[in-house]
């Protein structure tokens, strides 16, 4: 599903964000990608919604091979990937039904999948009661299950999560991760980027640990410290 | 494209120039004011032609030749007219064409030529001489001082060559001033633009996240470009019609006998061509606006 061969990111002004970094990931996989800060996290993340190009190496997700897309492709590219973003990026004047239905008028979705499928993932992420209400009229953890019936909303084949419980209490957290777990259960491949070690401890899935831009573990199955 | 991605555009089109209502009504003037002296300077100067034209048509060049031309000499000289340059059509005017020309110009005055017959008429004879454009008159002059025979000539030279002159004057001023304020105007559209692009960065943001295409980005801020473009120069249009035509009016009605000589281009000539040229160039400075100021924002 994602494949990194010797993938290595240097920023213009000579910092390097990943070096040589070689991971694969399969359909239906659930990975965590861990590591401190300035580790490489984001910028792995960045090189797979395609933000960034690599230096060098070569990126393949979905068997698209991202280095030689033209910049015309890259929309199509990312309709198969859901995001989710520490900050939720909801649109505040927009109301939670309008928020996911925002994400299918994009790519153009009919009408009528529209009003079809927005209820089914409001429903879905528990949130079939709120359609009518405010972003700032939500909890912390409603606004992210709006965020993520948005990432799912057009059924993309990956969903990538950026610190998706960053802002969350650990409440409100566990019930996100187990909506993940949920979502990955019904076949979509998850790469989620975190510092939360007592989430990765739990929830015992593949952990893959970034420092200093190297992959330093990548443990089948396990917690944020065991040794691979 | 689908009806309801239309609509979505329109929508985001006006939801954003109504946020920024301000900035809206100064891109707006701004277009206006462009469009307004497009149109002033096209209403001169396609008038002056038009009275250049109407002139062209009934002045030319009068030729008289000397006493005693003989009708051999008449038709070669004719013959050495037509040859010249410009010149589109020769007619021969006879003494008596003449006369009876004079007589029906002093309509009941023209007791004053009892007496004057074939024998007796003092008039010449003479050629009406046709240019193909006011301008090349000076030039038909010059070549017609060298044919023998012609006595003198006569012509509108002062009235034509300062319509030329007026016209050139009006035709290049209006040119710089509509470049001059067609900058200004895409200015102004490109920061009106650029302050909807700032409020809406999150939304662009999440919709290249979700796979939205660039021109599906793109389009409501050009659309936001094309009604500021479209209001701009509807108005002033529509402004203008009636103000030209009260105009015409007044000259009309103070300088009447402006109207025995030359006429002015009506209204509807006139915006036949004002309207949908002032609509296009203002959807142009639109565009061009929209699409300046969105380029950079587009990174992601």
């Amino acid at each position: 599903m994602i494949r990194l061969e010797n993938v290595t990111k240097i920023y213009p002004n000579g910092s390097k964000g990943v070096e040589g970094l070689n991971l694969h990931i399969k359909e239906g996989d659930f990975v965590f990608i861990v590591g401190s800060s300035g580790s490489g996290k984001s910028t792995l993340i960045r090189l797979l919604l395609k933000e960034l190009d690599p230096t060098s190496g070569e990126i393949t997700i979905n068997k698209v091979k991202t280095n030689t897309l033209s910049r015309n492709q890259i929309p199509y590219l990312r309709r198969s990937l859901g995001v989710v973003f520490q900050d939720f990026r909801l649109l505040p004047n927009k109301t939670v039904y309008e928020n996911v239905a925002f994400a299918m008028r994009v790519i153009e979705a009919p009408g009528r999948v529209i009003r079809r499928n927005v209820p089914a993932v409001l429903s879905l992420v528990g949130l079939a009661q709120k359609g009518r209400s405010y972003p700032n009229q939500l909890s912390g953890g409603e606004q992210q299950r709006t965020a993520l019936a948005r990432a799912i909303v057009n059924n993309p084949p990956i969903l990538i999560c950026d610190e998706p419980t960053g802002n969350l209490d650990p409440d409100t957290a566990r019930g996100i991760m187990e909506l993940l777990d949920d979502i990955n259960k019904r076949g979509t491949t998850i790469v989620m980027a975190t510092h939360a070690k007592d989430i990765v401890d739990e929830m015992q899935k593949r952990v893959v640990t970034l420092n200093e831009g190297h992959i330093i573990r990548d443990i089948e199955k396990g917690g944020y410290d065991d040794e691979a | 494209m689908r009806p309801s991605t239309i609509k979505y555009f329109v929508k985001e089109g006006f939801g954003g120039l109504r946020k920024n209502l301000l900035m809206t009504v100064a891109s707006i003037i701004a277009v206006a004011a462009c469009i307004s002296i497009m149109s002033f300077s096209y209403c001169v100067v396609s008038n002056l032609q038009y009275m250049m034209q109407q002139m062209e048509d009934s002045i030319g060049i009068s030729v008289f030749l000397e006493d005693g031309t003989t009708s051999e000499d008449i038709e070669e000289i004719r013959g050495k007219l037509e040859k010249l340059e410009h010149v589109t059509k020769v007619t021969y005017v006879s003494p008596t064409d003449s006369l009876e020309m004079l007589k029906k110009e002093w309509g009941a005055d023209e007791d004053i030529f009892i007496g004057l017959d074939e024998e007796s008429n003092p008039l010449a004879h003479s050629f009406q001489v046709d240019l193909d454009e006011i301008s090349s008159q000076k030039a038909v002059l010059k070549s017609m001082e060298g044919i023998k025979g012609i006595d003198s000539v006569e012509y509108g030279q002062s009235v034509s060559e300062a319509m030329v002159k007026i016209s050139k004057v009006f035709q290049i001023s209006g040119l710089l001033i509509m470049l001059v304020l067609g900058a200004i105007s895409v200015m102004i559209i490109i920061n009106t633009i650029r302050i909807s692009v700032t409020n809406r960065r999150i939304e662009i943001n999440i919709m290249k996240y979700v796979g939205a295409t660039d021109w599906f980005i793109r389009w409501p801020f050009i659309i936001e470009g094309i009604i500021i473009g479209l209001i701009g120069a509807i108005v002033p249009t529509l402004i203008g019609m009636p103000i030209y035509a009260k105009c015409i009016h007044i000259f009309y009605d103070y300088i009447p006998f402006v109207q025995s000589f030359v006429q002015f281009k009506s209204m509807s000539d006139v915006f036949v061509f004002v309207l949908p040229a002032a609509l296009i160039f203002g959807i142009l400075l639109g565009v061009v606006g929209s699409v300046t100021s969105i380029r950079k924002h587009l990174q992601v």
